[in-house]
């Protein structure tokens, strides 16, 4: 016994267990994230997998039976007792019950997506090859049996089989052609109301606002009232055509309807042009699965929402963060490094400077939110509404500015990031030796030459450091700029073909306000449920692409400038 | 290190033709009066007054914290950077007092040109560190770059170690190599008058050795002012010498006469080794 306790206090003193508190930590800290990469990675990216579609009968003790046609989203058990409580009549001698989600699609048919089932009654469960899933633009997934498949009405292809017969099969095919033909035609609707309409419906805005702004200037003669009318006669005229021919398109895409039996063998006629995918995911192999499923993954990186944001892709939400992002970068990089520069540089170290340098490092304590406050109080109130007086006044009483939008959002960000920078750029600064700056000094530089031309190009790797934090804060902050300018759904891109190319005051999209809304926001909260996920893993790879390619910068600059040992 | 030899039989050899010195007879390039420099309240330099003659060499020796760094920086006005720094008395530049009002310090600079202790060359090619303080004066024509900056090179004596690799760093050269880089770099603006505050302190014995030859190349083109802690080099290199102790001036005159036969106690105290 004593040997023992003599060997515990020489292991105490050895200073073991301090390395193992210290590894514990680090191995916890590492555990955590890497579950949580995996839990986010598992469940967003598990989404796009083409579930197995199961059918099975289904009865409740003392119910009628009926059939379900389903995918399995999660299972969980739970307690008898509070299904008995729930009024369903479990027998005594149960006590856990395996409880599933199921999730069974046909919105417009049965009212909800998704039902609880207990799997002790589910029985003569099968997965046929001939049940299929449609995604369509509304309503949500389709589950079903193909019936028919039909041109203006009249039958080309039909079939009574619910296995993979010659007919089953030949209907299928007609169906699966007829959605490729309305896919093109859909995305030809798409391009002409989206980008030439979009055109068009630029240019008129940019003619009402110019008549406008004559007319508050007390310029509109009848000869430029009539200079306007010509042009807004020939856009009309554009219009005109392209309404024709939207008109012709939605008749052919329109000319196809399927007949589908569901679940509870009810038959409904739908058109072709509604789907977005059909799919038999009960008769794919794995590389047919592995295929559509990075089809799936692709349309989720580049395609619009649909469905209030429950379905679809997030590319507006990428494209809005990553260009806020570089745009908050390419605000805060100067000014952060102009401030520090006079901080360190210029300003004589006297408790005033102290002061200051205190308060911006405090600074970047403030939550966010605060910041969004000012924004929306200083930047947009304040500002933004003086430069919609000053230079937009023909648009009033709609504000250009002063609403929320890209720059505000930037620079509020900017502002919040701005603090991180100057101290980063201050403590590179202050690493330069002096020998270098009197080298330069000794040479007939003068103190901004010396500046310009050796301190802060051997400083930049510090400076990248300072925007890498930057960066890093600003891509993932989602609280002020709910206030300055993102929206659940933005009409269109900051950045598109019309002049000048760059909208600064447009509203934008953003990941993570996309988390949120898609997660708490939306009206079927189980679908979107794995889009949280995913656009969390999304935004996690977002935000590390662009750190990555800061710190390659920095990387280089380091190589390039590699400070001299003295 | 044959080539050392020759070298160190070439400095001796020149030592002794300069036996016959006389500071009247000097142009003077530099004159100091009656200069006093004070760091805050400690007085670093109590009224020193002297001359560096045109074309010659002139070393300071003296223990450390004696003032004479001090003094060379004033050359320059490299005090101007040190908070506190307060001067009286006059210095100047030909017949221009140097710390007169309205002084462009960068030209002064320029005109007087400065290498310190360590070599501190900028993170940038070889070439663009020769051709840095061009640059600055706003030349950038590429041939008049490219023949100033071999002059440059090859009055440090470095033209043919680097003429291959003048695009490549400068931090990637020897110890010397940078000490010969900075040379250049200072003689590339053309500068009346060269500072070398204690240049080889920080090299090894060949490249001192190397160093103080160049000193001698270049005493036909700048005047020179060089502080040294080693007397054994003030007294290859320079033509005249400056002994100071705690902020003044003890003795200055040739330095033969300075070194075989001072006429300051505390002179030869300090030469023979009794202090410092």
């Amino acid at each position: 016994m004593k040997m023992k306790k003599k060997s515990v206090s020489e292991w105490v003193k050895s200073g073991d267990p301090w390395v193992w508190l210290n590894a514990g930590a680090v191995a916890i800290s590492v555990i955590m994230v890497v579950g949580l990469l995996l839990l986010i990675a598992v469940r967003g990216l598990g989404h796009f997998w083409p579930a197995d579609v199961v059918e099975a009968k289904y009865a409740l003790p003392g119910e009628t039976e009926y059939n379900i046609v389903a995918e399995r989203v999660e299972s969980v058990e739970v307690p008898a007792a509070q299904l008995r409580e729930a009024g369903i009549a479990i027998p005594d001698q149960h006590q856990l019950m395996q409880r599933t989600l199921m999730k069974t699609g046909n919105r417009d048919v049965y009212g909800s997506d998704f039902r609880w089932v207990i799997d002790e009654y589910l029985t003569d469960t099968k997965r046929p090859e001939m049940l299929f899933t449609a995604e369509r633009r509304e309503w949500g997934n389709l589950y079903g049996y193909l019936k028919a498949v039909k041109e203006d009405g009249k039958i080309v292809s039909e079939t009574t089989d619910l296995t993979p017969t010659d007919s089953a099969m030949a209907t299928w095919n007609a169906f699966e052609k007829s959605i490729e033909r309305a896919a093109v035609l859909f995305d030809e609707i798409h391009e002409i109301e989206k980008k030439d309409i979009g055109k068009i419906n630029y240019a008129l805005e940019r003619i009402r606002l110019e008549q406008r702004r004559l007319e508050l200037e007390n310029k509109l003669t009848p000869a430029a009232a009539a200079d306007l009318a010509a042009e807004r006669g020939q856009y009309d005229e554009e219009y005109k055509g392209l309404q024709q021919s939207l008109i012709d398109l939605y008749a052919k895409i329109n000319r196809d309807t399927f007949v589908v039996q569901v679940m509870d063998g009810s038959v409904h006629e739908m058109p072709v042009a509604k789907i977005v995918h059909a799919y038999r995911a009960n008769a794919m192999n794995v590389p047919q699965k592995m295929s559509f499923y990075f089809t799936k993954v692709w349309e989720f990186l580049s395609d619009e929402p649909r469905e209030a944001n429950t379905e679809g892709g997030v590319f507006p939400a990428i494209f809005g963060t990553v260009m806020m992002v570089l745009l908050m970068t390419v605000l805060v990089t100067p000014f952060g490094v102009v401030a520090a520069v006079y901080l360190r540089e210029y300003a004589s170290q006297g408790w005033v400077t102290r002061t200051i340098r205190i308060a911006v490092n405090n600074l970047a304590g403030v939550p966010s939110i605060v910041y969004g406050v000012f924004g929306l109080g200083f930047f947009i109130y304040f500002l933004g509404s003086g430069i919609d007086q000053a230079f937009f006044p023909e648009a009033l009483p709609s504000p250009t500015f002063g609403t929320g939008g890209l720059m505000w959002a930037s620079i509020t960000l900017a502002l919040l990031t701005v603090p991180v920078v100057i101290v980063a750029t201050e403590e590179g600064l202050s690493r330069i030796p002096r020998n270098v700056r009197e080298g330069s000094l000794a040479l007939g530089a003068t103190k901004f030459e010396t500046l310009w031309r050796v301190v802060l190009p051997m400083a930049s790797p510090a400076i990248m450091t300072g925007v890498i934090l930057a960066v890093a804060r600003a891509a993932g902050e989602v609280a002020p700029l709910m206030l300055v300018g993102v929206v659940k759904l933005a009409p269109s891109l900051p950045l598109d073909g019309n002049y000048p190319y760059i909208h600064l005051d447009q509203k934008f999209m953003h990941l993570g306000f996309h988390i949120y809304d898609v997660g708490f926001q939306s009206p079927n909260v189980e679908a979107a449920r794995p889009l949280v996920y995913a656009t969390a893993l999304l935004l996690v790879v977002v935000i590390a692409l662009l750190n990555l390619s800061a710190v390659t910068i920095r990387n280089h600059l380091r190589e390039k400038y590699k400070s001299l040992e003295m | 290190m044959s080539d050392v030899k020759t070298h160190s039989i070439d400095i001796s050899a020149m030592q002794r033709s300069q036996q016959a010195l006389r500071i009247e007879d000097e142009t003077v390039c530099l004159s100091v009066n009656d200069l006093h420099l004070y760091y805050g309240e400690k007085e670093a330099l109590k009224g020193v007054n002297m001359i560096i003659p045109e074309k010659k060499v002139t070393a300071f020796i003296g223990p450390s914290g004696c003032g004479k760094s001090t003094l060379l920086r004033c050359f320059n006005r490299m005090n101007d950077l040190v908070d506190g720094c307060r001067i009286t008395g006059e210095l100047n530049l030909r017949d221009e007092n140097i710390y007169a009002k309205g002084t462009d310090v960068a030209e002064l600079r320029r005109r007087v040109g400065m290498v310190f202790q360590k070599p501190n060359p900028f993170p940038k090619s070889i070439y663009e560190n020769v051709a840095y303080g061009l640059r600055i004066q706003g030349i950038n024509k590429k041939r008049l770059l490219d023949e100033t900056v071999e002059w440059a090179l090859r009055s440090a004596a470095l033209w043919d170690e680097v003429k291959d690799r003048l695009h490549e760093s400068a931090l990637g050269m020897s110890g010397g190599q940078q000490q010969r880089l900075v040379i250049a770099r200072t003689v590339a603006v053309k500068p009346e008058v060269l500072l070398l505050d204690e240049p080889a302190s920080a090299l090894d014995p060949i490249s001192t050795l190397k160093i103080e030859e160049l000193i001698h190349e270049l005493k036909n083109e700048f005047t020179i002012a060089i502080v040294t802690h080693n007397m054994q080099q003030a007294a290859r290199v320079s033509d005249y010498t400056a002994f100071m102790y705690m902020g003044d001036l003890i003795e200055f005159g040739d330095t033969n006469t300075l070194f075989t036969n001072p006429s300051k106690q505390q002179t030869e105290d300090y030469i023979t080794g009794r202090y410092g």
